[in-house]
């Protein structure tokens, strides 16, 4: 859709600048226009390898390695149906044909309303609580077809605004931490001691466990 | 097939056949520094310690079959089509060769049985997705997928589902296509496009069995050195337009020549099929080329089998047109004209321009017909665009391979090296990445050497050699500044300074270029030199004698030794082209031999070469294409091109390689000499200058000790690596002149013509695939610069000098310093040679909005 | 009258011409056309699929084996909104030499689509060197998949599609069934079509089942 707004372009400068090398703060930037449009977009690409000092062929071969960047617009909820070995010996075949039904689009699809995009998905972790389903990476475990549609409902009603964000929000890009528990940003062949050993290390001598 | 038990003697046929030209699939030579032992099926090898596993056995006479691999490129693993197993100690393991550095008492089993299982397998895994489609693949017939295959695939595969479908074949730029289908993933092209070229323009897309190479959406692969991929895809996954369906491999004859579209000289095989030259390839040569070519070069066969080439002489007829003649007309002509114009006005009242486009043996016969038959010294291989010759000659010393000797620092003062000698710029891009090269700009707009500087001196046009006295002279010891970094830069390299010189810029005097190096000789006395001059053999014309003042072998007329060949010299010293072409504008020249050369196109001051030809009675050009001054002359005769003759030519270096004759001419076009040679007997019927190209070569190389390699050893040039004959030229470097810089004017802005890699050339012009590439003109003005006179993108400016004005659409581009303003020679739209005066030290411009 | 001995053999022959008891060797050619053997070799032929798209895809494999160099081909990209052939490239230029051609039949086993075939017209005589060198437009089979008549071949027999085709030795399957591959068989074939797996090589049949190799004779 858009390149970075100017609020999310002084963001990225700082995120940036947390590393070593320019080009290592690829994929944090993605999810960065991630959060902005919902997706990732070709011009939000092309804006990225500017600021990274990269081609935008470099940034869309990383972005397009990894499932959880969206190439293609995608609804405000990304549903994935856990279709792998435990949920499927305890229905989630069966749920994600119903997850179809009821959201009336085949399994990729977004819904006419762009509210939801539906996914099947490999395992995501949960086979102890088959069948699982995530909502913009929020788990859902053990829904029978009905809790499904509860599930939907709810998300339509705007109840689950404060768990489920909208997709794209990610909360780590945001992090801003102290200067020196920030991670070492001296390029390689320029570094001494890393900031932490130096503070263990500081630690120690002081005697105290300090920590 | 699939279930006979496989031969373990059978000869392994895919590898390099020992007689055919190294593409850069073997090895690089290497010295043995670090010996140790290793074993390899058997038998005790002595290898270079840490060299990699692949190498070291295929230097040893064992084939270790490969993808991904690449001996001019960082290994990656990526195909384990080279999986041998290695025993280090621990018991015998696959490993894949190409990660593996050797070290002492290594065991290694190249042919085991987990061996061959392990290659039977890969490949099998390969042809999972890969379509069988080799009849129809122009990689069919010479793939190494395809002869490994056979060698040691698969009989069968098991594979029955559904092979990979994409659309068939996608172009990555104008030149290169691309078929997803039957890419392998060996990753070597988007390596060789990030790693070597630095045009990480292609890439893998998506994950899995949907990965593919491919550019981002309408970003085509516009790289200068995208053929490269071609010659090193291991499958027919990457194919070049110019050689889509033109032939099958098997149909090629090779011979081995070396490119002469610029000055570097790069190593390749020129391959025909039915007398048509259809493909170059790379040659690795160690010490110029590594087997990388520009698509310049790479593609340069198309225009010499354009319809448009000459095939017959042409005679301006009683009508003003030109038209066929025989050659014996078309000579007898020609030969009457001199012999008229020596008779009525002297020999001086001839010149010659020209020579850089012909062979070392082309060069040296019109060499001889100038100044012994004719008697003129009024010779000149450059176009207004060079250096003096004493300078090219006398200066040099300094070969590509020192030049990007690891550790060291240049000082670059030449012309933008992506632009004009594409292949240098991946030598010094591999020298600065991985070698610790320190690279020194000083120029008045950021070059391809963008990213590789150390440090990048801005200087205005006639600037220079004022920077270079600063930097040595009253630098600031330390501080922060360029200025101060670039100093002690240069101080740390000490004497041990490589400096690149050459003509950034047509609208300034090359008397700048020759204060620049006089500050650096006096600054830096054991300063060596390369003179980066961008036409292919100007060194070798000018060593053969085509600059005034010099006899062949860089001597000074009036040192040359008289021997048979060269019993008279010219009495009188003559001028260059700028001098030639003034004394032709005010009627002093009767017959203007054009040698290749095409001054209305090239030399800076375009009025003066239209005057110059138009004021000449007998122009006579020798040309394999009718360019813009051949339109003009009275006789044109018709010459052979590149892949048409035998001969030699001399790169930046000095190095003497071979150029092949691989095709007949066109028509009945011939080589440079024999014209000159003809010429010669109808001039003076006495004469014989040489009755063939060996014949002028071993004469040529009699002349001077430089050439005592050559004269020993005539066969020597045909190597990938030449014979280097840098030394041995004690030539005085011109008095340096006064340079006055004009003093600041309402004309602000100071004129830069630089050249393009793809621009309206002859011989662009005739290529189908080069001829689109061509940007129209623009004028490139500092984003400071452009602001105050309203300039937005495309306004359409208009420059005036004091010799003319231009308009043209300008652009603003940070890559321009202030107070300059760049313009393109030979672009569509617009000509700024029409702003310059031959002479003037600096061309100074005023913009405004048209 | 001794010298009479000798003719004894001519009346008898002459004799048996109108008894056709004797062995006769002589025949009235043209007008009488002695049958050809299975395996003989004539001019060649290209062949097209059932919808009229050539076979041939340019490749260039038959002129690469030609022993006599006597094949120039050339291939070229199909328009995809007008191809000549299915993929991508097809044969451009075709032209065979038949003063060079020693009819070896190389050529036919070495195209991977069957495009060239060959028949066993062999009545060709020229008066111009150029009429010896068959282009594709001469080879390409018209629309009613015989080879076309040029004028200086001789068609006196007439033309059965059946019995003018020359038959090839196949080791491998047409149906690319691997179980068959190295089980030789003769294969007539020529004109318009893919073709049906030979005999010997029915996919439902074992290959321990399949009956012999015939020596000669297609199906």
């Amino acid at each position: 859709m858009a390149r970075l707004n100017a609020d999310n372009v002084a963001l990225a400068e700082r995120i940036i600048a947390r590393y070593p090398k320019p080009r290592s703060a690829l994929i944090p930037l993605c999810h960065l226009a991630q959060e902005q449009d919902g997706w990732l977009s070709e011009e939000a690409m092309a804006h990225i390898a500017e600021l990274i000092d990269c081609t935008p062929a470099q940034v869309l071969g990383t972005a397009s390695f990894y499932e959880m960047f969206k190439l293609h617009p995608v609804g405000r909820y990304c549903v994935n149906v856990c279709t792998n070995i435990s949920c499927q010996l305890l229905g989630g075949e069966e749920l994600l044909e119903h997850a179809e039904e009821t959201l009336g689009v085949r399994s990729g699809g977004t819904t006419e309303d762009g509210m939801f995009t539906l996914e099947d998905v490999e395992c995501v972790a949960a086979c102890t609580e088959a069948p699982a389903v995530q909502v913009n990476y929020r788990y859902f475990h053990r829904l029978d077809t009905e809790a499904f549609d509860e599930l939907i409902s709810a998300l339509r009603a705007g109840e689950l605004e404060d768990s489920v964000p909208p997709h794209g929000t990610l909360a780590k890009v945001r992090q801003e931490l102290d200067g020196d528990r920030v991670a070492n940003i001296t390029a390689p062949q320029d570094q001494s001691k890393p900031v932490w050993i130096e503070r263990a290390e500081a630690a120690a001598r002081s005697g105290g466990d300090d920590s | 097939m699939s279930d006979a038990p496989k031969t373990t003697d059978a000869p392994k046929t895919d590898a390099p056949k020992t007689d055919a030209p190294n593409t850069g699939e073997s090895p690089k030579p290497i010295e043995i520094t670090d010996p140790v032992e290793i074993n390899v099926d058997g038998e005790q090898l002595t290898v270079q310690n840490g060299e990699l596993l692949i190498d070291a056995c295929e230097r040893n006479g064992t084939y270790i079959p490969r993808f991904c691999y690449h001996p001019r490129m960082n290994p990656v693993g990526m195909c384990r089509m080279c999986l041998v197993e290695v025993d280090s100690g621990r018991g015998p393991a696959l490993q894949p060769s190409c990660m593996i550095p050797v070290s002492a008492d290594m065991s290694v089993d190249t042919t085991s049985d987990a061996v061959a299982k392990v290659q039977d397998g890969v490949l099998e895994f390969l042809l999972a997705n890969h379509p069988l489609d080799c009849p129809v693949c122009d990689k069919g017939g010479e793939c190494p997928l395809q002869d490994q295959t056979y060698a040691y695939g698969p009989g069968e595969s098991r594979f029955v589902e559904e092979k990979r479908h994409y659309a068939k074949p996608i172009s990555l730029s104008e030149t290169v296509y691309m078929d997803r289908e039957r890419c392998i993933l060996c990753d070597r092209c988007t390596r060789f496009a990030d790693e070597v070229a630095g045009d990480p323009l292609i890439h893998f897309i998506n994950r899995g069995s949907s990965t593919e190479v491919n550019t981002f959406p309408d970003q085509p692969f516009s790289s200068y050195f995208s053929g490269n991929t071609v010659q090193i895809c291991p499958v027919g996954a990457l194919t070049a337009k110019p050689f889509r369906f033109k032939a099958r491999p098997w149909d090629l004859t090779v011979k081995e020549s070396t490119c002469t579209r610029c000055s570097v000289g790069c190593r390749i095989t020129v391959e025909s099929s039915r007398d048509e030259v259809l493909r170059y390839q790379g040659v690795d040569s160690d010490s110029v080329n590594w087997s990388w070519l520009c698509d310049k070069g790479r593609f340069g066969f198309e225009a010499y089998n354009s319809p448009q080439r000459l095939r017959e002489p042409l005679v301006r007829d009683a009508e003003g047109e030109l038209a066929p003649v025989r050659w014996s007309e078309a000579l007898g002509l020609a030969a009457d004209q001199i012999r008229r114009a020596i008779e009525s006005r002297g020999p001086a009242s001839v010149a010659v321009i020209g020579g850089a486009r012909s062979t070392n043996e082309g060069a040296y016969a019109w060499a001889k017909l100038a100044k012994t038959v004719i008697g003129t010294d009024n010779c000149d291989a450059q176009l207004g665009d060079g250096l003096p010759a004493e300078a090219v000659l006398g200066l040099s010393g300094l070969t590509i391979d020192e030049l990007c000797a690891p550790g060291g620092t240049v000082l670059w003062l030449g012309p933008d090296p992506l632009e004009e000698l594409p292949v240098l710029q991946l030598r010094l891009r591999h020298a600065v990445i991985n070698d610790g090269v320190r690279i020194v700009e000083v120029g008045s707009r950021v070059t391809g050497l963008r990213d590789l500087v150390a440090q990048r001196i801005a200087a205005r046009p006639g600037e220079t050699p004022g920077v270079l006295r600063q930097l040595f002279e009253t630098a600031p010891a330390s501080g922060d500044t360029g200025l101060a970094t670039a100093a002690a830069l240069l101080r740390e390299a000490g004497d041990d300074l490589r400096v690149v010189v050459g003509r950034p810029n047509l609208a300034e005097s090359e008397d700048v270029v020759l204060e620049s190096i006089s500050v650096l000789r006096s600054s830096v006395p054991g300063a060596r030199f390369m003179t980066a001059l961008g036409r292919a053999n100007v060194r070798g014309a000018i060593e053969a004698g085509l600059a005034p003042g010099l006899a062949p072998g860089g001597v000074s007329l009036s040192n040359a030794a008289v021997s048979d060949a060269w019993s008279t010299v010219p009495a009188e010293t003559g001028s260059g082209s700028a001098g030639i072409l003034e004394a032709a504008a005010a009627g002093r020249i009767d017959v203007l031999v054009l040698l290749g050369a095409d001054p209305i196109s090239d030399f800076p001051d375009r009025s003066l070469a239209r005057r110059a030809l138009a004021a000449t009675p007998t122009v006579i050009s020798v040309a394999p294409l009718l360019d813009a001054s051949a339109a003009e002359a009275r006789i044109v005769l018709a010459s052979a091109a590149f892949g048409e003759v035998d001969g030699t030519t001399t790169n930046l270096e000095g190095r003497v390689t071979a150029v092949t004759q691989k095709v007949n001419p066109p028509g009945t076009a011939r080589p440079d000499w024999s014209i000159a040679s003809e010429l010669a007997v109808r001039i003076d019927p006495a004469v014989e200058l040489g009755r063939s190209a060996a014949a002028l070569a071993e004469e040529m190389w009699s002349l001077s000790d430089a050439y005592a390699e050559l004269a020993e050893r005539p066969e020597s040039p045909s190597g990938p690596e030449g014979v280097l004959c840098s030394a041995g030229h004690a030539l005085e470097l011109p008095a340096t002149p006064d340079v006055e810089l004009p003093a600041p004017d309402s004309y602000s802005l100071r004129l830069v013509i630089a050249r393009k890699l793809y621009d309206g050339g002859t011989l662009l012009a005739a290529s189908d695939s080069s001829a689109g590439l061509a940007d129209d003109a623009v004028a490139l003005l500092n984003p400071a610069d452009a602001a105050p006179l309203g300039v937005q993108n495309a306004t359409r400016v208009k420059l005036t000098s004091a010799n003319g004005n231009v308009t043209l659409p300008a652009r603003a581009d940070d890559s321009v310093q202030r107070g300059v303003v760049v313009v393109h020679h030979n672009l569509a739209g617009a000509d700024a040679r029409s702003l310059v005066a031959a002479g003037d030290t600096v061309c100074d411009v005023r913009a405004e909005v048209a | 009258m001794g010298y009479l001995d000798g003719f004894k053999v001519t009346l008898r022959k002459w004799a048996g011409v109108h008894t056709d008891t004797g062995r006769r060797l002589t025949m009235e050619y043209p007008e009488e056309v002695r049958p050809k053997p299975e395996r003989f070799h004539g001019r060649h032929v290209l062949n097209r699929y059932d919808d009229g798209m050539e076979k041939c895809i340019g490749c260039e494999l038959c002129a690469g084996v030609c022993p006599a160099n006597c094949i120039y081909v050339r291939g070229a990209d199909n328009d995809p909104d007008d191809p000549t052939s299915p993929g991508e490239r097809f044969g451009y230029v075709y032209e065979i030499n038949y003063l060079r051609c020693i009819h070896c039949d190389l050529c036919v086993e070495a195209c991977p689509t069957e495009a060239i075939t060959e028949s066993k017209l062999f009545e060709f005589a020229f008066t111009d060197r150029n009429d010896a060198i068959y282009t594709k437009a001469e080879l390409v089979v018209d629309d009613d998949g015989r080879p076309q008549q040029l004028p200086w071949e001789n068609w006196s027999g007439g033309f059965d599609p059946a019995a003018d085709t020359s038959g090839w030795m196949r080791a491998t399957s047409p149906s690319g069934n691997a179980e068959f591959e190295g089980l030789v068989a003769w294969a007539t074939e020529l004109g318009y079509g893919t073709r049906d797996a030979e005999l010997g090589q029915v996919a439902d049949v074992p290959a321990d089942e399949q009956p012999e190799t015939p020596d000669e004779g297609g199906h």
